[in-house]
């Protein structure tokens, strides 16, 4: 108990520390090494280790048609969610990697604000929430409501790990709508915390100059041009210890994590005690590929 | 990285035909595809605006664009037919498949023995073949001329044959394209790079919400945004006049000067076949044109080529509805037409175009399908600053395993496409990359399958009432 207690000083501290180089997560317990597209339903519910999240699928629902590989901009489609039943409603889970947004700097509030902006501007759309906080299994989250031509539809939105994790629910009905955000209510924690592992701080742009005692460039590899958004957590000696490629081809994936496996940083201490730490790079070659 | 795309003839007519059964979903009666629009082409004129020079520029131009070319102007060895205005026909000069393919009978034009490919129907969409893979299983992707010109009457000693597209078929490593509408195309190459990413960037959260992500193909000499073809592969018109001259014609020109079949026999002009010309012969009125190679031209007639004017409301749905049940799709499997074959005489009134117009953007159509952009500084007289309505984001999307083709070009993988621009699509006949359907209906709902961007929307166009469904597509046809 009290080493639990100590650990989640140190979090506490080290988000404090975080905040100072730019954003950093509301740090969640999970599993470290998972990964954000690694989430799956299984025996009526979606468990997403990484995002520490289980939802349980609202009664006869089922996975509707699988979403495209994470993009380049670091976007991801978790899960689509349908009923078996008649074709009333409909539920997506989404998540957005804040270092790799098109909107690089939106926070949550600023891109649900963002969002209700741009559903306003839309003919025909109704407003019928405007964005509210509220918490739901321990998730601070972000709300708006909107209807138009007969669709209405709820965006429940949370940041979990420097991503923007999204429930966009469309129904019918308001009072269909209404039932789906109550599912809501179920959503717990993938894990039990007293044994998960601590999940590493996030910090942006945490791979400067003041942070890395050794550096060895990708060679050129693959298509140029193209973005290549890489995560990775460093562990308590600066190493890194893994490496997420969220869009790159083979060829480019093998000469950066060549290229990784021979970084070193200098290892950010909290209270005396090592930290892992999660930070995006953005790759992107321009030159031609050595031969 | 999502498999390899080309479907049996089962599996494709199978995908289809489960978009009809399902609860809520277009289920039996469903909404029509009111057709292809009727009255006169809202395309084919030159921009508002343009000088006198830059009209007798844009008239000459379109005449080359029209040119027939034999063997001895350049065609061949190995074809797809003979003229820009072929392919690019409906419903004026510049635009998309005409309704009846002119390939079948270019096929033994002048003396040539060719077979008409299965894929090759007299009703069916102008088509070019790519293959999938190689013989030894490595990527290919690219195109195999259906034609060649061994037996013309112009082209006496050659002696090659066509490609093996039955067995292409059999072995399901075959994929096809259309014709890409050109109209408008000028004031699309006049959009700065940072018009297209802020327009990307400008509607990122609304685009989160609904399963989609998009990203700009790049080109790979200097890294700026390529935005024409099916998979925004080429760089600007020049590059595609170039590339399609050579490549769907034959005739090599200054921007492609190497012949693609080399065989010594079908060899019969000096190299390039079309090149800047020192004197002028032809007199068109514009010495612009007259002096220009036809790659020249070309680009000059789709850079100056209008957008295609939106019907009013009283004429929006007045076409016939598709005359065809079913499209030849790819590997000659059939999809079937959700529009039957009825005429719809019925005008689509104010309100209802009004209301599909909120349906489009309600449900996010409107997400990729960008209604706006606007040109930056141009050369061409009175284009500068201009917005305009392309309905396209010009961005590439994962299409998901029901459209993907397999076939890489630039940055854009084998299920990536760009968002199709939807300016004129009440008077296209075919539809899709491959032009497997003359429906939108159908075409809407292609737009779903395992790893589809577009997946959250067509979930939202299933949950709309029956009217609001018809309401779109009478809003796209009056496009």
């Amino acid at each position: 108990m009290r080493r639990l207690l100590y650990l989640v000083m140190a979090i506490g501290l080290v988000g404090w520390i975080a905040w100072s180089y730019g954003s950093v997560s509301r740090g969640a317990v999970t599993s470290s090494l998972s990964n954000p597209e690694d989430g799956a339903v299984a025996n009526g519910r979606y468990v997403n280790t990484y995002f520490d999240l289980s939802y349980p699928l609202p009664p006869a629902w089922t996975e509707g048609l699988a979403g495209p590989e994470p993009s380049e901009s670091g976007y991801y489609v978790l899960s689509s969610l349908v009923p078996s039943g008649e074709h009333d409603s409909a539920i997506l889970i989404a998540a957005q990697d804040r270092f790799f947004a098109d909107k690089p700097d939106n926070d949550l509030a600023a891109a649900v604000s963002d969002f209700r902006e741009a559903m306003a501007r839309v003919d025909g759309m109704t407003i019928d929430h405007e964005p509210s906080e509220m918490t739901i299994a321990g998730h601070v989250m972000r709300r708006v409501d909107f209807s138009g031509v007969g669709l209405y539809r709820g965006m429940y939105a949370t940041e979990i790990r420097c991503h923007i994790v999204s429930f966009n629910l469309t129904a019918r009905s308001p009072e269909r709508l209404a039932e789906l955000a109550r599912t809501l209510d179920d959503l717990s924690h993938s894990t039990e915390k007293d044994t998960a592992a601590s999940v590493p701080v996030c910090i942006k742009d945490y791979a400067v100059a003041d942070n890395l005692l050794q550096r060895v460039e990708p060679v050129a590899a693959g298509p140029r041009f193209t973005s290549i958004p890489v995560r990775i957590v460093i562990d308590g000696d600066g190493n890194v210890k893994h490496t997420h490629f969220i869009h790159a081809t083979a060829e480019q994936r093998q000469s950066i994590e060549d290229a990784l496996r021979q970084w070193k940083f200098k290892p950010l201490r909290v209270n005396g005690e090592s930290v892992e730490v999660e930070t995006g790079l953005l790759f992107r070659f321009t030159s031609p590929p050595k031969s | 990285m999502l498999g390899v795309t080309v479907l049996s003839s089962a599996a494709l007519a199978q995908q289809a035909n489960s978009f009809f059964g399902r609860p809520g979903g277009p289920g039996g009666p469903g909404a029509t595809d009111p057709g292809v629009r009727g009255g006169t082409p809202g395309a084919g004129g030159p921009l508002h605006g343009l000088s006198q020079n830059e009209l007798n520029f844009f008239n000459a131009a379109k005449n080359v664009f029209n040119e027939v070319e034999g063997v001895p102007q350049g065609l061949g060895p190995r074809f797809n037919l003979d003229s820009c205005g072929g392919c690019h026909a409906f419903p004026a000069a510049g635009g998309s498949s005409p309704a009846t393919n002119p390939q079948v009978a270019d096929a033994t034009a002048n003396g040539a023995k060719n077979t008409v490919p299965s894929f090759i129907t007299a009703n069916g969409p102008v088509r070019e073949a790519r293959f999938v893979r190689n013989p030894d299983g490595t990527p290919d992707g690219g195109v195999h001329d259906l034609f060649v010109i061994t037996g013309r009457a112009d082209a006496k000693g050659c002696n090659i044959t066509q490609p093996n597209f039955a067995a292409a078929v059999a072995q399901r490593n075959i994929i096809f394209r259309i014709p890409t509408p050109t109209f408008g195309t000028g004031l699309v190459e006049a959009v700065p790079d940072s018009g297209l990413q802020a327009a990307l960037a400008s509607n990122a959260n609304l685009r989160a919400s609904l399963g989609i992500s998009g990203v700009l193909n790049h080109s790979g000499n200097d890294g700026t945004v390529t935005r024409f073809g099916w998979k925004a592969q080429n760089k600007s018109l020049l590059i595609f006049s170039g590339e399609a001259y050579n490549v769907e014609m034959g005739v090599t020109n200054d921007a492609f000067p190497n012949e693609r079949e080399t065989d010594p026999s079908c060899q019969f002009n000096n190299l390039p076949e079309s090149t800047t010309n020192l004197t002028n012969t032809t007199n068109s009125g514009s010495p612009a044109s007259d002096f220009s190679q036809d790659i020249v031209n070309f680009t000059a007639f789709m850079r100056m080529l209008a957008p295609p004017t939106p019907a009013s409301a009283t004429t929006a749905s007045t076409g016939t509805t598709s005359s065809s049940s079913v499209q030849v799709a790819s590997n000659s499997s059939v999809l079937p037409s959700a529009a039957g074959s009825s005429t719809n005489s019925s005008a689509a009134s104010t309100a209802t175009l009004t209301r599909g117009a909120q349906v489009f953007a309600n449900v996010g159509c409107a997400a990729c399908h960008v209604i706006n952009q606007t040109t930056g500084k141009s050369t061409m007289t009175g284009q500068t600053n201009v917005t305009f309505q392309p309905y396209s984001d010009f961005a590439l999307h994962s299409m998901g395993d029901g459209l993907a083709d397999g076939v890489s070009q630039g940055n854009a993988n084998g299920s990536q496409f760009r968002s199709a621009p939807l300016w004129g699509v009440g008077q296209r006949i075919f539809f899709l990359h491959d032009g497997r359907t003359d429906n939108l209906y159908v075409t809407i709902h292609q737009h779903a399958s395992r790893g589809s961007e577009a997946n959250q929307v067509i979930e939202n166009f299933n949950l709309l009432s029956l009217t609001d469904q018809q309401a779109l597509l009478n809003f796209l046809r009056s496009l």
